[in-house]
């Protein structure tokens, strides 16, 4: 039997993020107070302290910060190699962690510009992956 | 960091200069899981992990442990062994998770090597050999510049030439270090006591000549915390 991938836990800070991803929403922070954005989800604004976050969707679209191709790999994720896993930096300026979708690991560089694809990664888990724009 | 680093402005460092560190590994420990002479094509033939790091760019497993018995610097002078003395030391937290660390390129070396060089009084052409944790060549690269001993992008050309091979003008991971001596999770016990050894003139083969002093550095968690000591003798 297919061992099955991580659930991620939605916790009290990241629900509103997960639930937009389950709507295929990309969504992040921003502070009402210093109006920056703002990843991982989080209770107080890294940058001025003040909890006046709330919930703004993202473009969708940013720019790969750093990568590595994985070809070593454990658990359900074994048998995927080789993957992309991406730094990318959102066009609001914040890094998320993901993927990059395709079959050409190869065409992935620094700075290539990309954008969200929602995948069904399990049967229970929609996650926030990125395709070469 | 690996892929950013290659890819950052100005840097010299490319993917032939990774596997320097390891192939220069010493190979001169006789208590070292891998002893055989490792050349660059080896480690670039190597098979791929993550991308741009090779097998031969990784830490080993292995089993292992240390200790370090510190003392008031009154009871160490009578103590049977000679004492080796903390000149210097500095901390630094960068990041929780890598997606926040700042810059891939640059460590809390930056901070921590700053502040134990202050506190010792201590100019880095004045240390006679360095230990810095090597989970992966990059991480060695990445903090010979952070600490200040060759500039940002420089660090593959700096560890070229056998510089820090045994014999070279820069002893580096005399014992070896966590890519070919031991490493056991926890390596960093291993860095102060090789630094210990080569100021107490205890390492035979490898031994630095008249090493008076050693600066000796960890990082931890996802390249996000930086600890650097300097250590002297009498």
């Amino acid at each position: 039997m297919a061992e099955h991938i991580p659930i991620p836990m939605a916790d009290g800070d990241s629900q509103p993020f997960w639930e937009g991803v389950a709507q295929h929403k990309l969504l992040i922070q921003r502070c009402g107070a210093c109006q920056q954005f703002v990843f991982y989800p989080r209770l107080l604004c890294p940058h001025c302290f003040s909890d006046a976050l709330s919930w703004v969707e993202a473009q969708g679209t940013g720019m790969i910060y750093s990568y590595t191709v994985v070809h070593r790999a454990f658990g359900p994720f074994a048998g995927q190699v080789p993957f992309v896993v991406a730094l990318i930096e959102l066009s609001e300026g914040v890094r998320m962690m993901t993927r990059i979708t395709g079959d050409e690991p190869a065409a992935v560089r620094i700075g290539a510009p990309v954008r969200v694809t929602f995948v069904q990664a399990d049967e229970d888990v929609t996650l926030p992956y990125f395709q070469l724009a | 960091m690996a892929a950013q680093t290659m890819a950052a402005p100005a840097t010299l460092l490319t993917n032939d200069a990774l596997p320097l560190i390891s192939a220069a590994g010493t190979r001169v420990n006789e208590k070292a899981m891998m002893r055989a002479p490792l050349t660059i094509e080896e480690v670039l033939n190597s098979r791929w992990i993550a991308e741009p790091l090779h097998l031969l760019d990784c830490c080993l497993v292995t089993d292992g442990g240390g200790a370090v018995v510190m003392a008031a610097a009154n009871r160490a002078r009578s103590a049977r062994k000679q004492p080796v003395w903390v000149l210097g030391h500095g901390e630094m937290l960068t990041h929780y998770g890598i997606t926040n660390m700042p810059d891939l390129t640059v460590t809390g070396a930056v901070q921590s090597g700053r502040a134990a060089l202050a506190m010792a009084g201590v100019r880095r052409e004045e240390i006679d050999v360095v230990e810095i944790y090597d989970s992966f060549t990059i991480t060695v690269l990445l903090t010979l510049e952070a600490l200040g001993f060759c500039q940002p992008g420089e660090g593959g050309a700096f560890v070229s030439n056998q510089r820090t091979a045994p014999g070279g003008s820069f002893p580096l991971n005399t014992n070896g270090g966590g890519l070919s001596y031991t490493h056991p999770g926890m390596y960093g016990i291993f860095l102060l006591i090789e630094a210990t050894r080569q100021l107490r003139g205890e390492c035979g083969p490898r031994q630095v000549a008249d090493a008076k002093i050693a600066l000796a550095h960890g990082t931890g968690g996802v390249l996000s915390s930086a600890a650097t000591i300097i250590l002297g003798r009498d």
